[in-house]
């Protein structure tokens, strides 16, 4: 029996409650103070669904090319040595460890009209004026929300892949599967989990996302306005009832995927523990 | 929910290539795929930063990072940082030691608290403090009430205008909670995969509870331990949206370095937000020089 | 009596680890703890060693009659070998066995000069000296088992608990700590613990014997008691390879089949159904019947090893047993398989059939 565990789960309940238990019960109690009617006209009105949309929509997107991508670059940082694979290996996290606000007036200024992309993709709109085709739309916050997302998949699927015993892919070989047989058969579905669980943090993390959107979304209400944009917006008018009541829909969305994130881990650990025994 | 790339990891089995290899064909067009996609979303982005930066000279530049109002943003971040590492850093460790050490009933839902604020929006986590702390919050109705339970305490806070939203308290306290699960998150699998035992055996030996963690537990988490507090340090620099919420933005008093890039960016002033910016882009290097060093660091340990 | 513990039960969640166990141990004994896993053996050493405490009650644990039930592990003075030894991998061998003596409030902690000269005859003892400033993971298994041991030592343990001490050795190296540890038990004469779930290892080993089974203690007894007399089934299976023969009990008697064996042990009997144990090494095969004898078929012969092993068929049940003789009896019986042969049966045991191992 080790000593300290009051003391230790005493300071962790208490700094747990302060920081995070307790505000977070705020928005509960904020939101109780609107009427049902009051709650639902909040979060069903037309700007706050197509926020919904846009949002869900997006971030889904990208962490669909999150996962094809994501999935070959770990399988190529894995498998394959090449010049640079160290650097580009320690690159991956740089969406972690760039502040958000820095990402997004790059990315916007990255794919402007001038910028050194959005000057290849422009049109003109009907005001006879240029325009990059990234900018203040979907396509804008696509791209924001793919790089934040990149390193979820990677980093989630490269240790599975790592800790593959070879001897099975040898099995799998010797037992007359060509390559594509072997990954399509063998390798993919030990990834499986780990490739949800990648997904399911990407796409976690781009529907709350914030700085990295805003430069580039042009934030237009009813067309390129994300949900936390739309929040931020209430609270610049003091409407805390109403920002509250859009972001109890967002934090029980959350509180979903993170539970089926867990579940999903769990799933992940136990079922790379029976491959190991 | 784990941010995926937090965890320190070694590989169990060296590659066997030679049979479990593609054709070069193969391998080309994904290394090809792969880079190009790396280049196209990170390298570019980076480079860019610092092109921009320089873009109107080495004085404009330095001109830009030497002004009175970026050097209130970067106090104000440092001591924002400066608080919430050392915070978080504490109870990250409390918490490792309480759920890797003990058996309780109800472990699992803690760990899905701690993980709590990863997956609650910025904007979130800058909303639930307005709404705790600001005018129209729990405390603000407490503060305007007729009779307050501790009349003391809501004169002493009206007299001497203590303010917590829109000032530096509700900023450090936003940046708390953004970056509060990272240590315990680093530290919790670390210390379990590393037992109980060496400390038991300390124990037996006759050390006292202190002993066994400044002598056995801490040198065994401290490239762990590292490693959180790079990444906890990284976020508390660098958040915009919890901040951007509750400070208010008053340049000169409550602009971090993130808040003050996009005022000078809303400014139209690009060169010198870029400048500002690459800052933080440094600052993202560095995070991640060291910790590829620490993984290394930890590899060649687990590796001895 | 140098270590005593009395009525200690210990509960997790639902499981029994411990039920109600009372056990001595003499001032300088070696006891062995014995029994397969889950049957409470670890967990007893850890409730000796205040790494567990025994579930309110009467339960009391004493060393040299001080009751230290409610003292923590680190006021105990038990030194405590861990299975996978548990040492300080950021700590060299030197910094390791010093460890306890580096942690004692300054007023009782010995000077420099003397931590350093402890540790050194330590490493004397442990045949070590020359690997001082190496790292635990710089050492072999039976390095690191003999560190781990050296280092529970240098606090001067009242008593010494060693969990599996040899478990995770193969099987030569094994052998050879094993000795060791006699031997050094002899040398410095520290009362000693020590659990396995190896029969060889416990008999082989200790002064005496504890065999545990489902959180209570089976028997206790010196190596010879428990082998010669097993208290039940259990002890007897768990204590080596053997055979059984259903039959029934009388007087003095087994019947097995339609043949007589005498059972001394079973005088005063009544006739029952029962169940007789018998070593592979008790039984004597021979081509012409001699005495009470069951006939059997040969199905396989291996004489690869010290001693020959015969795998026999009854002809009345059909059912298999095996059989150990010596490689001389081999060469002169030299059986082939299939053909048929007398089995008689020695130091029979019997246990009465509602007994399930």
């Amino acid at each position: 029996m080790l000593p300290g565990f009051k003391l230790t789960l005493g300071f962790t309940l208490f700094y747990l409650g302060l920081i995070v238990l307790i505000p977070l019960a705020a928005v509960f109690w904020k939101s109780s103070s609107l009427s049902w009617a009051e709650f639902w006209q909040t979060v069903t009105m037309p700007q706050a669904m197509a926020s919904y949309r846009l949002t869900f929509g997006v971030s889904l997107g990208a962490a669909l090319v999150n996962l094809v991508f994501g999935l070959i670059v770990a399988w190529v940082l894995v498998r394959y040595e090449f010049f640079g694979k160290k650097l580009v290996d320690a690159l991956v996290d740089l969406p972690f460890a760039l502040p958000t606000a820095v990402a997004g007036i790059t990315l916007a200024s990255l794919y402007s009209k001038n910028g050194w992309i959005g000057q290849f993709f422009t049109y003109t709109d009907e005001h006879h004026e240029v325009q990059s085709i990234f900018f203040s739309s979907r396509l804008g916050i696509f791209v924001a929300l793919t790089f934040i997302g990149l390193p979820f998949i990677v980093r989630t699927v490269q240790p599975i892949l790592e800790d593959i015993d070879p001897e099975l892919e040898e099995a799998a070989s010797s037992l007359g599967a060509n390559r594509w047989q072997v990954f399509h058969r063998v390798i993919l579905p030990m990834l499986t989990p780990a490739l949800l669980t990648g997904f399911a943090l990407a796409f976690a993390r781009a529907l709350g996302e914030y700085g990295s959107v805003i430069f580039i979304a042009g934030n237009i209400p009813m067309k390129t306005q994300i949900t936390p944009v739309l929040i931020m917006q209430e609270l610049d008018m003091y409407e805390y009832g109403r920002a509250t009541a859009i972001a109890v829909v967002m934090l029980v969305v959350s509180f979903v995927l993170l539970l089926s994130i867990n579940v999903l881990q769990w799933w992940t650990n136990r079922h790379n523990t029976h491959n190991l025994a | 929910m784990t941010p995926a790339g937090t965890t320190l990891h070694v590989p169990h089995h060296p590659a066997r290539r030679h049979t479990r290899s593609e054709p070069p064909y193969v391998r080309r067009l994904l290394i090809g795929t792969a880079l190009t996609f790396i280049g196209l979303f990170l390298i570019l982005p980076l480079l860019f930063v610092f092109t921009q930066a320089f873009a109107k000279g080495i004085g404009f530049y330095f001109h830009s990072i030497d002004e009175p109002m970026a050097w209130s943003a970067i106090k104000l971040t440092l001591l924002a940082a400066g608080i919430s590492v050392p915070l978080n850093c504490v109870f990250g460790v409390c918490a490792a030691w309480a759920i890797a050490k003990f058996d309780f009933y109800g472990k699992n839902v803690l760990l899905t608290l701690i993980d709590l604020p990863f997956s609650v929006s910025p904007v979130i986590a800058g909303l639930i403090y307005v709404l705790v702390f600001g005018t129209q919050g729990w405390l603000g109705l407490y503060l305007n009430a007729d009779h307050p339970a501790l009349p003391w305490l809501a004169n002493w806070l009206n007299d001497h205008n203590f303010k917590i939203i829109y000032a530096v308290p509700g900023i450090v306290l936003a940046t708390i909670f953004v970056t509060f699960p990272f240590v315990a998150r680093e530290l919790i699998p670390l210390m379990q995969a590393q037992g109980r035992s060496e400390e038991e055996a300390a124990r037996v030996l006759g050390a006292s509870g202190w002993q066994v963690f400044w002598r056995v537990t801490l040198p065994n988490i401290k490239w762990g331990l590292l490693y959180g507090v790079i990444l906890c340090n990284a976020r508390a620099m660098g958040e915009f949206g919890a901040v951007s919420v509750v400070s208010g933005k008053i340049r000169g008093q409550t602009n971090t370095i993130p808040l003050h890039i996009e005022a000078l960016y809303d400014d139209y002033n690009f060169t010198g937000a870029f400048a500002v910016a690459s800052l933080l882009a440094l600052l993202a290097l560095v995070t991640l020089g060291l910790k590829t060093w620490v993984e290394h660091k930890n590899a060649a340990v687990l590796d001895k | 009596m140098s270590v005593e513990v009395k009525n200690v039960t210990k509960k997790f969640g639902s499981f029994t680890a411990l039920d109600n166990v009372s056990l001595k141990v003499e001032s300088g004994e070696l006891v062995a703890l014995l029994g397969p896993s889950g049957s409470g053996k670890t967990t007893l050493l850890r409730t000796i060693a205040g790494l567990e405490f025994p579930d309110p009650g009467d339960a009391q644990v004493l060393f040299y009659g001080e009751d230290v039930t409610h003292i923590p592990a680190s006021e105990r003075k038990a030194g405590f070998a861990f299975q996978h030894y548990a040492l300080f991998r950021h700590m060299t061998v030197f910094e390791n066995i010093a460890f306890g003596l580096r942690v004692r409030p300054k007023t009782t902690r010995p000077p420099e000069a003397e931590i350093r000269a402890r540790v050194d005859k330590l490493l004397h003892l442990i045949q070590l000296e020359p690997l001082a400033k190496r790292f635990p993971t710089q050492l072999s298994g039976g390095q690191r088992q003999r560190v781990a041991l050296a280092r529970a030592l240098a606090v001067e343990p009242k008593v010494l608990l060693l969990d599996e001490p040899f478990g995770a050795l193969d099987a030569k190296v094994r052998k050879e700590l094993r000795r060791w540890l006699r031997q050094l038990h002899d040398e410095i004469h520290v009362t000693t613990l020590f659990v396995t779930h190896d029969q060889e290892e416990a008999l082989e080993v200790s002064d005496r014997v504890a065999i545990l089974r489902n959180g209570s203690i089976e028997q206790i007894g010196t190596p010879e008691e428990i082998y010669d007399k097993p208290a039940s089934p259990f002890v007897y299976d768990f204590l080596g390879n053997v055979n059984l023969f259903s039959g029934r009990v009388k007087d003095g008697a087994v019947v097995i089949g339609d043949t007589e064996f005498a059972a001394p042990e079973a005088a005063g009997e009544v006739d029952s159904a029962a169940v007789a144990f018998v070593r592979p090494h008790d039984i004597r095969v021979t081509r012409q019947a001699a005495g009470p004898a069951l006939a059997a078929t040969v199905i396989r012969s291996n004489a690869a090893g010290p001693v020959a092993n015969l795998e026999l068929k009854r002809l009345d049940t059909g059912e298999l047993f095996t059989v150990q003789l010596s490689k001389e009896l081999f060469q002169e019986l030299q059986p082939k398989a299939g053909e048929q042969v007398f089995v008689e049966l020695k130091n029979v045991k019997v246990f009465s059939d509602d007994y399930s191992i």
